[in-house]
């Protein structure tokens, strides 16, 4: 899967108008195409197509990604796992937010169905669900961070200071805040869907007809059961994560995948692109698995193994 | 379950919200961050300075280089040499060094600078100035303190070069074998320079962090650290300055207006020596005609757009240059005239030649001002009958098409692109001289015009440099009447600084610089 | 139930209508977009400004009685650019639906009914398009593919379809094993006929939920892409592009109108096509009734 992946990326790469030599002259300070030649060479980036991918292949199956060819001096692999950790931090906090929100509303605009709780949440989420990550990110970030200052504009770690959780922190709640809005919407709306079903189901209605209290019947019948669609929702929405995640992490500069990724294609920097959707596409594969055994904690019906 | 999860919530919000209103992060007094390599002379990420296209405003402040600019980018001074002496052929450039010690403590001498140019000139290194040093024929170190470099020909635009050349120590790079050296991590972990800083360390993609070189030769700097801070674009640089985090960025024209008047800002503006034409591609038909391109600069209103969409901040250019000393007298200014832009095609017969038929306008430029600017051209040609569609691009699809051999015409009818102008006025030869025609050079244009040729390489070619601006103004007269390009402006660009800052220079010049900037001396108030 | 029915009845889906006239959100969402399709197709008619026309003494201009929504930095009016912009915006959606639909209908349809190889080959390719983290896919086809409406429809819908077609697929594999299905397959029916005459009619409902959610999802995935400079062009006009300029700190803070309006345009479109695509969803959901 991930070789079939790496050809598709390469060959696409290659159909792209520019190579790595072209995006590292300044049209203002132009060098001549016989220079850039001599460059090209010496990269290898003028051998056959075939050649050239067979021996990133050969290299990369033997764990060894390259280096970038606009830093020289970095290895693809530790430039690529050094922006893994920024990355899951964010998406991993902007994933518990909108889990947390997303089923808290959802939960309580099922219960409180029609109330202006339910209607305001749901409100909210549609419109969550219809504007663009990046807009959301502009005025977040000129709202909380220019106007307000209650959080930095941007980075991942205060410059110069010594690390501490607090600091880390601080730098993560916006961005994550705001990667979570789309995601915590549509947690709440599946919840809200699969939570109505499930309390018109017979199960529920024994439950509260044994006198159970309303807070256990939600709390222990009905919710558990409500839980299982969602949970391939928030798999499936890991996609959605990442592509959110790169507008966010472009405007508040967060050292993560998405940044390296966007830099990467817009210098053409075959290697690093290479690398890090491999790494990408790796992640996801086993999100989905770890989806499916999840799923399969939740329901009782499915056996591990 | 419901109740535990609402407990969690809660407790991470109160988390939050505390971390949030609480820590404000300690600004020491005596350090400075900024975006140093935000912007179009920047170059975040490369720490060789052999492979630096742009970037020498941040590395000039820890290498230094023999010669620079000073701070107006108008004459070649002295760094790392006291004393330069040209001979008078031309031929013979004589560094007299000064008496400086890397930040490891070993002194530097002619070895080291003899070394560097080596490295500079070998293009196995990574380096890209190679080419351009390839009139030296020889580097001599007679003694420690003297160097001596011996070209092949005469060439004006050597001394420029050099000063792109930063020192780099003999004793810690002599090992490695000069075609592993730009893949060695030397550069962004320990290197060592002369300047008046210090390399501290790197977190990657974050910043870079310099400290004070306390036995800087020129004093002790008054700043205890320097902080370079990266960021994905302009716009990022400018929301952390208003938030107080750093305290000094490059800032796109347009987003000028929302720091001026404001006190707590410095605005400094300056001179970005890239001259911004339109560039007809002369491999096609319908440019033909002089008076068809003599037509696009009368319809064209320069002046409104300035006044609009600058602000005022830029000079009207009506050939390369725009420098007093550069101008000669009496040539056209070509003003707005739509009228006589239309006498002008229908003279050329332009209906003939391509009518309404859309033209390709390629750019690279992507930022907000030049798509306003792209609008109002279009705008204003198509009032005289000449349709534009801007096409922009990024830099390395561009570079691809414009510089390809055998370039697909239709792709590129007209360019909108901007070439460096100075301090060295021989800047604009690869552009517009015949010999540099892709693949020799990147002449994307396609100008082919023999009056121009003679007279940029008579230019480059004067000896005596009294005479240059003369024979620069030579060039400006025959670009001006005979149009390889349709001139249009030379902009300014802007940094903003907090008025915190005090002795700061900063320039926006071509590539970063380097210029005279002296880190040493700046400070910062309370 | 409209799943079973191999001729279409007029119970279903004259129950379907009749929910759908029911659910008061997409009645609302009928409302918002018809008028603004209204607005957008007819303002060349009644509007004095075109989108492209360029007035510098008038740029930067807040919003006034001949510029209801301001002027932006060369001076074109915000009101016309809005409209064409959605035109645009709308065209490169529905343009994008219209293509991935027919693809996802195709490689999902084939895939359940032309055997089990074909099946595997496609499937798998499926998984690799879905791998491939959407954004990431996005910039490099549309760096290749270059700026401009019809590249930009291009890449929408070379990665949207893969979706629809796992859908499709797994709705037609149920069908495969029914006897009408059989029966005809026995009587030598070509591939075309399996796909026209059962594919089709069977997977109605989930090809018009998707279109429409997706066309909302186009105009999300068009503005993103002009958001990083790689999908419609300037001068041309699209929500997405003429919010880019909200990059601006100037125009954030100063000029306002310059990005609200579109952004309001944008949200409310989205917002309105996914309540009509929710209605549709439930009215096509046959156990919606039971609640």
């Amino acid at each position: 899967m991930l070789i079939a992946l790496s050809m598709l990326i390469f060959l696409l790469l290659r159909l792209t108008p520019g190579d790595p030599i072209d995006a590292y002259i300044d049209p203002n300070i132009p060098m001549s195409p016989a220079q850039l030649t001599e460059l090209r060479s010496q990269l290898g980036l003028d051998r056959p197509l075939p050649v050239q991918y067979l021996a990133w292949l050969r290299e990369a199956l033997s764990g060894n990604l390259g280096r970038s060819i606009q830093r020289m001096d970095q290895p693809v692999l530790s430039l690529v796992l050094s922006r893994i950790g920024p990355t899951v931090l964010l998406m991993g906090t902007a994933l518990a937010i909108a889990i947390v929100a997303g089923i808290t509303t959802g939960v309580i605009s099922a219960v409180r169905r029609n109330s202006p709780a339910d209607l305001s949440f749901s409100v909210l989420a549609l419109v969550g669900i219809s504007s663009p990550a990046f807009l959301s990110a502009l005025v977040g970030l000129y709202v909380f961070a220019v106007r307000l200052n209650w959080a930095p504009s941007g980075g991942m770690l205060t410059p110069g200071a010594a690390f501490s959780v607090s600091d880390l922190l601080h730098h993560l709640v916006l961005p994550a805040a705001l990667l979570s809005i789309a995601q915590a919407a549509l947690v709440m709306r599946y919840m809200r869907a699969s939570m109505l079903e499930v309390l018109n189901q017979d199960y529920v209605r024994t439950a509260r007809a044994k006198g159970v209290a309303e807070f256990w019947v939600i709390a222990k019948h009905a919710l558990r059961n409500a839980l299982l669609p969602v949970v391939t929702l928030i798999g499936s929405t890991i996609g959605l994560a990442i592509g959110g995640a790169i507008f966010i992490e472009s405007v508040f500069n967060w050292p993560g995948m998405g940044l390296l990724l966007v830099s990467a294609v817009e210098t053409r920097d075959y290697p690093v692109i290479m690398g890090a959707t491999l790494i990408i596409g790796g992640c996801v594969i086993v999100v989905n698995l770890l989806t499916d055994i999840t799923y399969a904690v939740i329901d009782p019906r499915i056996k591990v193994g | 379950m419901k109740l535990r999860m609402m407990a969690s919530a809660l407790a991470i919000s109160v988390a939050l919200a505390a971390t949030g209103g609480l820590c404000t992060a300690p600004a020491r007094a005596a350090t400075l961050s900024g975006g140093f390599d935000v912007g179009p002379g920047g170059f975040q990420g490369n720490f060789n300075p052999l492979a630096a296209t742009s970037g020498f405003t941040w590395l000039s402040i820890y290498f230094e280089p023999l010669v620079t600019y000073d701070e107006k980018l108008q004459k070649v001074v002295g760094v790392l040499a006291d004393s330069y002496e040209v001979s008078p052929d031309q031929l013979s450039y004589t560094f007299k060094l000064t008496d400086a010690k890397w930040h490891d403590g070993k002194p530097f001498t002619a070895k080291d600078a003899k070394f560097t140019l080596g490295l500079a000139m070998d293009a196995k290194s990574g380096s890209v100035l190679a080419a351009r040093l390839k009139a030296i024929a020889s580097v001599e170190a007679p003694d420690d303190r003297t160097l001596v470099v011996k070209l092949s020909a005469p060439s004006a635009s050597t001394l420029d070069t050099l000063t792109k050349v930063m020192m780099l120590p003999e004793h810690a790079l002599a090992s490695i074998p000069v075609d592993q050296l730009a893949k060695n991590s030397w550069w962004s972990t320990t290197p060592i320079g002369t300047g008046p800083f210090k390399f501290t360390k790197y977190v990657t993609d974050q910043y870079v962090e310099l400290a004070a070189n306390t036995e800087y030769r020129g004093g002790k700097p008054a700043l205890e650290r320097l902080i370079n801070r990266y960021f994905a674009n302009p716009a990022a640089a400018i929301a952390a300055l208003r938030a107080g985090e750093i305290q000094f960025t490059y800032v796109d024209s347009n987003d000028v207006s929302t720091f001026k008047g404001d006190e707590a800002f410095k605005v400094i503006e300056g001179d970005s020596f890239v001259v911004n034409y339109l560039g007809f591609n002369h491999e096609s038909p319908i440019w033909k005609d002089v008076r068809v391109r003599k037509a696009l600069m009368h319809a064209i209103n320069r002046d409104a757009i300035i006044t609009s969409l600058y602000g005022g901040a830029a000079k009207p250019a009506n050939c390369a240059y725009v420098a007093d000393q550069l101008l000669p007298p009496g040539i056209d200014t070509y003003a707005y005239d739509p009228e006589k832009a239309k006498q002008l095609l229908a003279e050329a017969g332009w209906a003939q030649i391509n009518g309404d038929k859309p033209i390709t306008l390629l750019t690279y430029y992507t930022t907000p001002l030049a798509t306003n600017v792209l609008a109002a051209v279009q705008a204003m040609l198509a009032q005289v009958g000449i349709n534009i569609v801007p096409r922009a691009v990024d830099t390395p699809t561009y570079n691809s098409i414009v510089l390809n051999p055998k370039p697909d015409i239709a792709q590129f009818q007209l360019v909108y692109a901007g070439l460096q102008n100075g301090p060295d006025a021989g800047s604009i030869n690869v552009g517009l001289n015949e010999k540099q025609i892709p693949p020799a050079g990147p002449n994307v244009v396609r100008a082919r015009m023999p009056e121009l040729n003679t007279a940029l390489d008579t230019a480059l070619a004067e000896p005596d440099a009294s005479k240059r601006d003369a024979r620069f103004q030579e060039v400006c007269k025959v670009m001006n009447a005979s149009l390889p390009w349709a001139t249009m402006w030379v902009a300014n660009r802007y940094g903003v600084v907090s008025s915190k800052l005090k002795d700061f220079v900063w320039t926006p010049a071509p590539g970063g610089g380097p210029y005279a900037a002296h880190p040493e001396k700046w400070s910062i108030g309370e | 139930m409209l799943a079973r029915t191999p001729h279409p009845s007029p119970g279903p889906t004259a129950r379907a209508f009749h929910r759908f006239g029911n659910n008061r959100a997409a009645l609302f969402g009928i409302g918002i977009i018809v008028p603004m399709l209204a607005l957008i197709v007819s303002y060349p008619l009644w509007w004095t400004f075109k989108p492209n026309d360029i007035d510098l003494l008038a740029m930067n201009s807040g919003p006034t009685v001949t510029h209801w929504f301001g002027t932006d930095g060369v001076g074109r009016d915000v009101f016309a650019r809005v409209l064409e912009g959605g035109r645009i915006s709308l065209l490169v959606a529905i343009a994008s639906t219209l293509i991935s639909a027919t693809i996802g209908f195709l490689v999902g349809a084939i895939s359940a009914l032309a055997g089990r190889w074909t099946d595997a080959v496609a499937m798998r390719f499926v998984d690799l398009v879905m791998t491939l983290p959407p954004v990431i896919f996005l910039l490099v086809l549309a760096s290749i593919a270059g700026t401009g409406i019809w590249p930009t429809v291009i890449v929408i819908s070379l990665l949207s379809w893969p979706l629809l077609s796992r859908m499709i697929r797994s709705r037609l594999l149920e069908l495969r094993e029914r006897d009408f299905v059989m029966a005809s397959r026995g009587m030598g029916a070509g591939l075309t006929h399996l796909l026209f005459r059962h594919g089709l009619p069977n997977s109605i409902d989930i090809l018009v939920v998707y279109a429409t959610l997706q066309i909302a999802n186009a105009i999300l995935l068009e503005a993103g892409l002009s958001f990083l400079g790689l999908g419609i062009a300037p001068p041309a006009a699209s929500w997405g592009n003429m919010l880019n300029a909200a990059r601006s700190t100037a125009v954030l803070e100063q000029f306002p109108w310059q990005w609200l309006f579109p952004g309001g345009a944008l949200v409310l479109a989205v917002l309105a096509i996914n309540f009509i695509g929710d209605g549709l969803r439930d009215a096509f959901d046959p156990r919606a009734e039971l609640n």
